[in-house]
């Protein structure tokens, strides 16, 4: 197992106020076929009413980061160092018992696939005022019935009253994903993490769902991360992009910089893989040739160079060393590749701009 | 619900029909007469007639049907007419000219011996099959795991009479730690009711507590990396809760399904245990009546564990349908 | 009489079907190494000393405690009109007396004497034809009421039933001579009270009038036929379950399958039984148990089971455990009444130097290796077994029990015998033997083939009379220990019919037929002798087939019992003279 060279720095960030920091987050599973580097050296911050989106591959390690946050990874099993700072407090190397008494209530999530999200068996409102109760002990059960309803009514589900006492099965997608945000936020968290919230959706149920994250990010002004393959929702959305690869990050910045003005040829394969919100549906797409790298083999130098069509465009440092995240000219910006500043921009302005679709 | 449950009652009923007819038509056409095996040396045509019709086997089989099922309404009358008349009262499952004993009450002690053996076997299993598996799947990987898997293992693996034999010989004949199993109604002493049950409860409840640790703990590590135990957790719940609220209820459902048509089955007759440990129950009485030919036992035997099965079914969908919310719509 | 039923081994279905009739079961299952080889001197007694109670005491013998029975099948009956199986016969004698009765001591001196009855019956007109017998005084019932000579007649009366068929039938034969024995008179249920032929003149006496000469009539008048039945009490079907009791002891409870109790009957005198000692104050005869358990546990003798026994043979898996000394002490074992024939169906092998050649080319000590080794019986070289009263062991040919190749060659002279099937019952055992016999015989130069027969119709099969088989092993127990029961059935041609023989060697010779109606017609006493003479006349002269061995049994008693033996008469531990240690 060869390490990576060298630590990558800390993205030069500003923001003193942010609620949640992540610093230099390593995140290793020992198998029995080797070490697991699920993250490897991540750092990012989110500030309240802010949204970053974080985007990949599946395997890229942006799950594996949010659940980190939220510590429920398998905390026996993983290896874990650096910081994850939430309102202050560093979450990583805290009991579980701290960390539970954050779940939920400091910080909460929503996934994927709102059916097997909701337990089965249980009504609702009952799940959603379980979650409230938890963190309100004092509450009493009306108390806590009264809140989920509430909670229900508003993330837009019609009859509230009368739907808390249906079960999961019996809502429809959309409604489902409503209730899972109900129960998400019935304690007011600070940060929210939304991981890949609309994939199981509609497309129109996607718009809403995003409209109502908006809204109530609003309303409530948390922090929220959202975890997405769709750089489509990430424009939607958020305020700053984090792009990963291979468990490391490999691209930072605004929502605009990095849409407008990618610098790695991994996000430039994003863009061109999805269909335009705003331009020419008709457009190709371009998927990024190959699979996501194995995560106990990572290929030497750039992870991404197998993949790469510059991979070798500045001697051979994209096969023997691991490019550090480094600022472009533009403040605050950051990239992790071996290529010129200059070459990115000519490569990007004549091969990906004609045909991606954001960027326009 | 009670559409539901009407529904599957009956479904239960046509089916039990369906297979006395089955069990009637397959017993009745076997070639050789029960008659001949039960009237032994001094069998002449006249002797067997004899038997016959005391068994009324020189009827149709329709009309030995109807009787039947007419006499576990009402009953019936065997031999009628004749100095041997015997009097089957309903419910009448037949009568035994070999024991000259209504079936009934031959069942009526051998069901007791077989449900208590069972139930204690699978309180027993339960218990002990289920928390064990459950604590593995909470400490996978753990030595407590490890060591679970390998007991579960042996189990599994063994044989009832295998093990009911170690059981006999260390504590009962070499050290007399146990009497020898034997069956005292529990209405007379429950002491010596569980005293003398404790080896095939012991023997039946290890063999199967071995299959249902392996079984719920693969239940329950399926359901812990269920999304909605994530989701559990993701709210804050203590782990405790996550585990008895949102894990356990999952994974009980199919072990609940299959521990109901065990039991179920079971009932029916464990013939290998009843022999093992000398007790008559449902099972013993059910293959020696098939060595005897002694079909009326046969035909209610096989009928009443159908009825278990069934029964079992039934209340193996009802509870299904009362802990999963999903079941009640189809 | 029926041999005890096979015991259910653990785990398999063994078919525990008794035949047809004194044909051994096809029971498996070892026996006892019948080390002792005692001689029958038994005999007929009208000594006075023999027949007065009561019964002489056991030296140490003391009164009290349960005697407890542990066997794997319950009684098919013990209605005495229905009970015909050896097992059943001990028992039912503890609850009701029969006219005549065996006073053993296990020595081998059995004697018949009158039981009920002052002596063994009355040869009225030294014909043997009309038998008269006396009740003592003093007989009760249960309930204190009188035993009366018409209940004996109405006994056997019922015994006529079409639905009472079970039992054993010599009695009611002799009375209607040709065709069924109830072919007219069907019991008292239909029809007539009483059969022709049975008059009782007072409450004291019955008298029996044949057509033919009987004179093994007092041993018939032995058999449960004639146990003592009050029209008010018969049951009919029901009366199985609980016989009304003329004997020592009276069924307290009956749990079919599972448990029958009996507890003292008061009304029993003492001084009126001769046979009888009836030192327990009760017996438990207990059911259900694979004879395996039963063995193990008595090789154990927990205190709870020292005061039990088991009637079934020793399994070979647990008589290594029984060589200790004190398990050893605690053992009967001995010879049956069951003698096991490699039966010749003489409509094929016509010829006796073949048989005889048979006779040498078996290996006695392989066939018994074969289903438990030594323990199983001893080689046989008579046809009656060691247990007949007046037995005396000859050998004619003097095989040597491993058999005696040289010896066959010699006999067949260079010709080459035919190829024979031998049939066998499918059960394990059986199977192992006859691949054992048939190993043996094709060492000896004979081309054998093996053909296994479902084991509830081998009897069936071999029974018919043109059965398309050579060899077939089956075993033979007299119905009582005489002559008469072994020889006639199975040696007597006339007898031969289209299905269901006992006659399995279709053996057919005038002059020993003949020489059957003459020993029939001797009285009783002098039978024994002429028995033994003519069994030595068919070995020597007609070999129609193969003694191959005696059965044996070997059955465990707990450390708590005494005056434990075999019965001469029933082939399994007797139980008038056992007793309880204190």
């Amino acid at each position: 197992m060869t390490a990576p060279a060298s630590a990558p720095k800390s993205p030069e960030t500003t923001d003193t106020g942010a609620y949640l920091r992540v610093s230099d987050l390593r995140v290793q599973f020992p198998t029995e076929d080797g070490v697991v580097k699920a993250v490897d050296g991540v750092s990012f911050s989110v500030e309240r009413g802010q949204t970053l989106g974080i985007v990949g591959e599946s395997g890229s390690g942006k799950s594996v980061t949010s659940l980190t946050i939220m510590g429920l990874h398998n905390t026996k099993r993983a290896r874990i160092s650096g910081e994850i700072l939430v309102g202050g407090r560093n979450v990583v190397g805290m009991s579980e018992e701290q960390t539970r008494r954050l779940r939920g209530r400091d910080m909460s999530m929503i996934f994927q696939d709102p059916l097997s999200a909701l337990h089965p068996y249980y009504k609702v409102g009952a799940q959603i005022a379980e979650a409230f109760k938890v963190h309100h002990p004092n509450a009493s059960k009306s108390e806590a019935k009264k809140r989920a309803i509430d909670m229900l009514g508003r993330v837009g589900i019609p009859q509230p009253a009368r739907r808390a006492d249906s079960y999961p099965h019996e809502f429809s997608g959309g409604m489902r994903q409503r209730a899972m945000i109900a129960m998400a936020l019935v304690n007011d968290p600070d940060l929210l993490i939304a991981d890949e919230p609309t994939t199981a959706l509609d497309v129109t149920v996607q718009a809403q769902i995003l409209d109502l994250l908006e809204d109530l990010q609003r309303e409530f002004n948390s922090a929220i991360i959202m975890i997405t393959h769709d750089l489509g929702v990430v424009a939607q959305v958020a305020d700053d992009v984090l792009v990963m690869y291979g468990g490391r990050a490999v691209e930072f910045g605004s929502v605009e910089q990095v849409m407008r003005r990618p610098q790695h040829p991994y996000t430039w394969g994003l863009l061109a893989s999805v269909p335009s919100l705003h331009g020419d549906a008709e457009a190709d797409l371009v998927p990024i040739k190959g699979n996501p790298p194995s995560l106990i083999n990572l290929p030497t130098g750039c992870a991404f160079h197998p993949r790469c069509r510059y991979a070798g465009r500045n001697g051979e440092r994209s096969f023997t060393d691991v490019p550090e995240l480094h600022q472009v000219k533009e403040r605050g910006h950051l990239v992790a590749c071996h290529l010129s500043e200059a070459d990115r921009t000519k490569f990007y302005a004549e091969d990906i701009a004609p045909s991606a679709g954001v960027a326009q | 619900m009670l559409r539901f449950i009407t529904r599957r009652v009956l479904v239960g009923v046509v089916t039990l029909i369906a297979i006395s007819i089955i069990v009637f038509g397959l017993f009745f056409a076997v070639p050789s007469s029960p008659a001949k095996v039960m009237c032994g040396k001094n069998c002449d045509a006249a002797s067997i007639a004899a038997v016959e019709t005391r068994l009324g086997l020189r009827d149709p089989i329709a009309e030995q049907y109807t009787s039947f099922m007419k006499g576990i309404f009402v009953g019936r009358t065997y031999a009628e007419g004749t100095a041997f008349e015997q009097r089957c009262d309903a419910p009448c499952l037949g009568f035994s000219f070999r024991n000259n004993e209504a079936v009934t009450s031959i069942l009526g002690r051998t069901v007791p011996v077989t449900i208590s053996i069972v139930f204690g076997a699978a309180i027993l299993w339960l218990l002990i099959g289920v928390s064990l598996g459950m604590i593995s799947a909470l400490r996978r990987g753990t030595l407590f795991d490890k060591v679970a898997i390998g007991i579960s293992l042996t189990g599994a693996s063994m044989q009832v009479f295998f093990f009911g034999l170690i059981l006999l010989y260390v504590l009962v004949y070499t050290s007399g730690i146990l009497p020898f199993p034997s069956y005292t109604p529990f209405t007379d002493n429950p002491a010596k009711w569980a005293q003398g049950l404790i080896l095939p409860w012991i023997t039946l409840g290890f063999l199967n507590s071995a299959i249902y640790a392996r079984l719920s703990r693969a239940q329950m590590l399926e359901t812990l990396s269920e999304d909605y135990v994530r989701t559990a957790r993701a709210k804050g719940l203590p782990l405790r809760r996550v585990y008895t609220k949102h894990a356990l209820r999952a994974a009980i459902t199919p072990i609940v399904t299959i521990a109901g048509l065990d039991i179920g089955a079971s009932l029916g007759g464990t013939f290998i245990t009843e022999t093992i440990f000398g007790l008559r129950g449902l099972g013993k009485e059910t293959v020696e009546a098939v060595s005897f030919l002694n079909l009326p036992i046969v035909v209610a035997t096989v009928l009443l564990a159908a009825v278990f099965i069934v029964v079992a079914n039934l209340i193996v969908d009802v509870l299904y349908a009362v802990i999963d919310p999903r079941v009640r719509l189809s | 009489m029926r041999n005890k039923g096979g015991a259910l081994i653990v785990g398999a279905l063994a078919v525990a079907l008794t035949a047809t009739g004194c044909n051994a079961t096809t029971n498996d299952g070892g026996g006892g190494n019948s080390g002792e080889a005692k001689t029958q001197s038994g005999s007929i007694s009208y000594e006075a000393a023999d027949n007065t109670g009561p019964a002489k005491a056991v030296d140490g013998a003391t009164k009290g405690g349960i005697v407890t029975s542990m066997y794997p099948a319950d009684f098919e009956h013990l209605d005495p009109a229905r009970n015909y199986v050896n097992l059943q016969q001990l028992t039912g004698n503890l609850i009701y007396r029969s006219l005549n009765g065996y006073v053993e001591d296990g020595t081998g001196k059995m004697l018949l004497v009158g039981d009920l009855a002052t002596n063994p019956g009355t040869d009225v007109n030294k014909d043997c034809k009309v038998w008269e017998f006396k009740l003592r005084d003093g007989l009760k019932y249960e309930d204190g009421s009188a035993i009366s000579s018409k209940d004996i007649a109405y006994g056997i009366a019922r015994s006529f039933a079409p639905e009472l068929n079970e039992g054993p039938h010599y009695i009611q034969q002799w009375l209607y001579p040709g065709g069924t024995y109830n072919a007219t008179y069907k019991g008292p249920y239909e029809g007539n009270q009483m059969p022709a032929g049975i008059e009782t003149p007072d409450d004291k006496t019955i008298k029996f009038t044949f057509a033919d000469p009987h004179c093994d009539m007092p041993y018939a008048a032995a058999l449960p036929t004639s146990a003592p039945v009050p029209q008010g009490k018969d049951t009919k079907g029901n009366y199985d379950l609980r016989p009304f009791s003329s004997g020592p002891y009276k069924v307290k409870t009956y749990t079919r399958d599972n448990l029958l109790e009996l507890e003292r009957n008061p009304n029993w005198d003492a001084n009126t039984d001769p046979i009888r000692n009836a030192y327990p104050d009760g017996f438990k005869f207990t059911f259900g148990l694979e004879q395996q358990q039963i063995s193990e546990r008595l090789v154990a003798d927990a205190p709870a089971d020292q005061a039990s026994f088991g009637w079934g043979d020793t399994p070979p898996a647990v008589l290594p455990r029984t060589t200790t000394p004190n398990v050893a002490n605690r053992i009967a074992k001995g010879p049956t009444q069951y003698v096991w024939y490699l039966g010749v169906n003489n409509l094929r092998i016509k010829d006796k130097k073949i048989r005889e050649a048979l006779y040498y080319g078996l290996d006695r000590d392989a066939a018994l290796k074969a289903i438990g080794g030594s323990s199983a019986g001893e080689p046989a070289s008579t046809l009656m077994s060691p247990t007949t009263a007046g037995f005396v062991k000859f050998d004619v040919y003097n095989a040597p029990p491993t058999g005696d190749v040289n010896k066959v060659k010699e006999i067949l002279g260079g010709t080459t015998p035919p190829p024979m099937v031998l049939a066998h019952s499918n059960t394990a055992l059986r199977t192992a033997q006859a691949e054992a016999i048939r190993a043996s015989l094709e060492k000896a130069g004979f081309k054998v083939t093996l053909k296994a027969i479902e084991a509830t119709s081998y009897y069936d099969q071999v029974g018919r009379k043109n059965n398309p088989y050579d060899l077939y092993l089956h075993g033979w127990g007299s119905d009582w220990p005489t002559g008469s029961t072994i020889i006639p059935p199975i040696y007597d041609g006339r007898e031969i019919v289209d299905e269901g023989n006992n006659n399995l060697a279709y053996f057919n010779d005038d002059s020993v037929n003949t020489e059957i109606d003459r020993i029939k017609t001797l009285p009783a006493a002098e039978q024994d002798a002429a028995w033994t003479a003519l069994d030595k006349k068919i070995m020597q002269d007609f070999l129609p087939e193969i003694p191959a061995y005696y059965d044996a049994t070997h059955e465990i008693y707990g450390s708590k019992l005494g005056n434990v033996f075999l019965s001469d008469a029933f082939g399994a531990i007797q139980l008038n003279k056992i007793y309880v240690k204190p």
